[in-house]
């Protein structure tokens, strides 16, 4: 059955610019029929840390996680069961770098029940997320639905 | 390095003062060997993951005082009795990762306040009877992932003070009558992957405190009725094993087990009295068991929260299955060919009951009368024809309910307000299409017909057929297509900002609550039914 | 004690097998631990020959990881046995209590019941 797909508009505040920083907008897919407005510290998770035998790693506050997917690690469990683990863990909502791994979004495209928002990203969008989780630059994220402009092709 | 630290402080090592002590590092500094000048007032020294393929006799003989050596992840193959000579404080010795072959018999080391033994990821296919006469104070040892072929008893014997042993990942066959006996304060065994096949039935005599017992991953062709001398098991593991029996009264030496993993076994027969009197297992998971026949007899095993009995040949279940498990949480039973169900009623704690592919034909009122935990109910793959009006009356927290291919034609809506998730697909009679109002919460709905569905999508604002793609893509630019046709609101708007920042937040909440209805109305499958009648 | 051993950082480490620049480690070599590691918002994966002070190594055929020890031990030998107990803790046959059983007393240097 076809399910909408909806795009996902990701504002990312370095907490160090706050309140009045600019936000750097980027953008994403939604996935697991889940699509909805999510907001939390960013908080990056090790493919390895969603499988069944990881530990219960409890964040104070509200964050969002984000994984960057590697092929070359061993799936210990499927995408769908990894993003519930990590919502399961106080996730706000999940981002996923896809980059590295062709096949995640075919994997996540059928799931339909995921509580809280799962994101796929991409390209630039990944790169610049991940280039902050690598300087270790602390940062809030804002998760909402893209608004598509009203009547883009219609006369 | 820092103050007199700095002066004591062996190149390239990096040293920290702990009061007047000091903590000596060299890890992973390229050292083909012990480094001279160590001071006597070193009580941590790490040595680990170097190039040290030998330990001079009397190497350490001055650190009198220290408390923690590593010397992991070097290439040592041999140490001699006389290299730990003048350690009497040690308490921690850590020598995992290293290629020890042998260990010493002529001279064992003399280390009279060891407590923790690492010797791990080595080399060692036998340990000589004198290993570990100088190391009495010993509690942990480590001999997990070496080549031994034999549980070294002799050498265990010198271990009074022992409370916790790994010698997982070897290649023991076999555990010997009284293999342990002097072992009487040990806590924790592990013999995980190992070739097990056989053990006396007196392997584990003199094990008066043993806890935890891992026998997994072995070749076990039996049940270990050897445990039955161990009164203090809370924790037991034999799953990934060949045993095919489980026989009666098995546990009845070890009323205090919390937890047993046995699956991935072939086991056949479980004995009716095997689970009986354990009022600490909290959970019981028998799966492909084909030779049961009839419900376990769980008297005396009243803590159990998570019971699992799939692929069975269970008929019946006992009507007071709840009196015996008032504490149950999950009850797993499905692929078995249960016809009737007893009352659920005092299985007050239940959350998840799982029925799938029984024999079930009809739900009584009383069935899952007053379950208000219950979250989960799975009954598909059955024959239920009835389902009693009040069945799910008091179900406030069902969220899912899976009735999937039965033979019903109307279900009770009364107390499912709350569900997320209804699955009705394959119930060929049914026909109704029940009202969104019914199921405000609702997300995921499985129809048995997709007209079933239009009531939760806007049908009627469709464009005509010709306007719906056949071959529904799925690039972006047809997702403005498809989300302006399910939320008619935008349809016939002229442009008006105001109007538009309201609009936005009523279509964003609206796709927060989207329903996924299957089978999805379409061209082939329209919803307006033809000539009046849907099945014409 | 030292907080962590038989380890470096980055990618370059002795126990790594297969490692990527953002996720650090994503396999260590045979009969090393893989351990995740947080740094702030980071978590990367580090290879070595024992789990840090906290946690505990589990070897299996497939894969060797370090698994958090119960929160009142400061070292153990696996999720119900400890070795060593946080302050305010007092270890008794792997078990760590805040007293100890009856005919014992506790000592704070080993933090321990003693006879």
């Amino acid at each position: 059955s076809e399910r909408p797909v909806l795009r996902a508009i990701i504002k990312v505040t370095l907490l160090k610019h706050e309140p009045t920083g600019k936000p750097l907008t980027l953008e994403g897919v939604f996935v697991g029929g889940s699509a909805g407005k999510a907001e939390g510290k960013l908080m990056q998770y090790h493919p390895l840390s969603l499988c069944n035998t990881s530990e219960d790693e409890r964040q104070e506050s509200d964050f969002i996680t984000i994984v960057k997917l590697e092929h070359r690690v061993h799936h210990c469990l499927p995408l769908p069961d990894k993003a519930r683990m990590a919502l399961d863990k106080g996730a706000q909502a999940v981002i996923f770098d896809i980059r590295n791994d062709a096949s995640a979004a075919a994997e996540l495209q059928e799931v339909d029940s995921l509580p809280r928002p799962v994101v796929l990203v991409e390209d630039n969008n990944a790169k610049e997320l991940m280039d902050l989780v690598n300087k270790n630059e602390e940062a809030k994220v804002v998760i909402e639905i893209k608004m598509e402009p009203k009547w883009p092709h219609y006369d | 390095r820092q103050g007199t630290a700095a002066t004591m402080c062996p190149s390239p090592c990096h040293c920290e003062e702990d009061g007047i002590f000091i903590m000596v590092d060299c890890s992973e500094m390229g050292l083909s060997s012990v480094p001279a000048n160590l001071s006597p007032l070193t009580t941590y020294l790490d040595l680990s993951m170097n190039n040290i393929s030998e330990i001079q006799p009397r190497a350490f003989h001055r650190l009198h005082l220290l408390s923690e050596l590593r010397i992991s992840g070097n290439q040592l193959r041999y140490i001699s009795g006389l290299a730990f000579q003048g350690l009497h404080n040690l308490k921690v010795l850590m020598l995992q990762n290293n290629q020890l072959e042998r260990l010493p018999d002529d001279a064992p080391w003399d280390l009279p306040n060891l407590l923790s033994l690492r010797l791990d990821a080595n080399l060692l296919s036998v340990v000589p009877a004198e290993a570990f006469r100088g190391v009495r104070s010993l509690r942990h040892l480590w001999l997990d992932d070496n080549s031994l072929t034999e549980i070294p008893v002799m050498a265990l014997d010198s271990l009074p003070s022992l409370q916790a042993m790994t010698l997982a990942l070897n290649r023991i066959t076999h555990i010997p009558d009284y293999a342990f006996t002097n072992l009487s304060a040990l806590v924790v065994l592990h013999l995980h992957n190992n070739h097990i096949r056989s053990m006396g039935s007196r392997c584990f005599e003199g094990l008066n405190s043993l806890e935890t017992l891992d026998l997994n991953y072995n070749d076990l062709q039996e049940f270990p009725v050897a445990i039955r001398t161990l009164s203090k098991l809370q924790e037991l593991g034999f799953h990934n094993n060949n045993i095919k029996a489980i026989p009666e009264r098995a546990f009845v030496g070890n009323p205090q087990l919390q937890t047993i993993h046995f699956y991935e076994n072939p086991i056949q027969f479980v004995g009716k009295s095997a689970f009986q009197f354990l009022p600490k297992l909290h959970t019981l998971s028998l799966n492909g068991a084909t030779q049961i026949r009839e419900f376990p007899d769980l008297k005396g095993t009243t803590s159990l929260e998570i019971l699992t009995l799939t692929r069975a040949g269970l008929s019946a279940l006992p009507l007071d299955l709840c009196e015996q498990l008032p504490r149950l949480r999950v009850l797993e039973l499905s692929y078995n060919q249960i016809e009737d169900l007893p009352s659920f009623y005092h299985c007050s704690a239940l959350q998840e009951i799982g029925l799938q592919h029984n024999q079930i034909r009809r739900i009584e009122s009383s069935t899952f009368q007053q379950l208000a935990s219950l979250r989960a109910l799975d009954l598909s793959w059955n024959m239920i024809e009835s389902i009693h009006p009040d069945a799910f009356a008091s179900l406030h927290s069902l969220v899912k309910l899976d009735l999937t291919e039965n033979r019903l034609s109307s279900i009770p809506v009364v107390g499912l307000s709350a569900l997320t998730h209804l699955k009705l697909r394959g119930n060929t009679e049914l026909y109704e299409a029940f009202s969104p109002d019914n199921f405000p919460h609702m997300r995921v709905i499985e129809m048995p017909y997709a007209y079933q569905c239009c009531v939760y999508g806007s049908c009627d604002s469709y464009k005509p057929a010709g306007q719906w793609d056949s071959e529904q893509s799925s690039t972006n630019e047809d997702l403005h297509k498809r989300t302006v046709a399910m939320y008619p609101i935008h349809t016939d708007t002229h442009y008006d900002p105001d109007l538009e920042e309201f609009q936005l937040e009523i279509e964003e909440s609206k796709l927060q609550a989207s329903v996924q209805c299957t089978p999805t109305p379409g061209p082939f499958r329209p919803c307006d039914s033809l000539l009046g009648s849907w099945l014409v | 004690h030292k907080p962590i051993s038989g380890v470096s950082s980055g990618c370059q480490q002795g126990g790594c097998l297969t490692c990527s620049d953002y996720n650090g480690c994503l396999s260590c070599k045979p009969r090393f631990f893989m351990h995740l590691e947080r740094i702030g918002m980071k978590q990367i994966g580090v290879c070595m020959t024992s789990c840090p002070p906290g946690f505990y190594g589990t070897r299996s055929p497939e894969r060797n990881t370090c698994t958090k020890c119960r929160s009142e031990c400061d070292s153990c030998f696996n999720k119900n046995f400890c070795t060593h107990c946080r302050a305010g803790f007092y270890l008794h046959l792997g078990k760590c209590q805040e007293n100890c059983p009856e005919g014992m007393v506790r000592s704070d240097a080993q933090r321990e019941c003693i006879l």
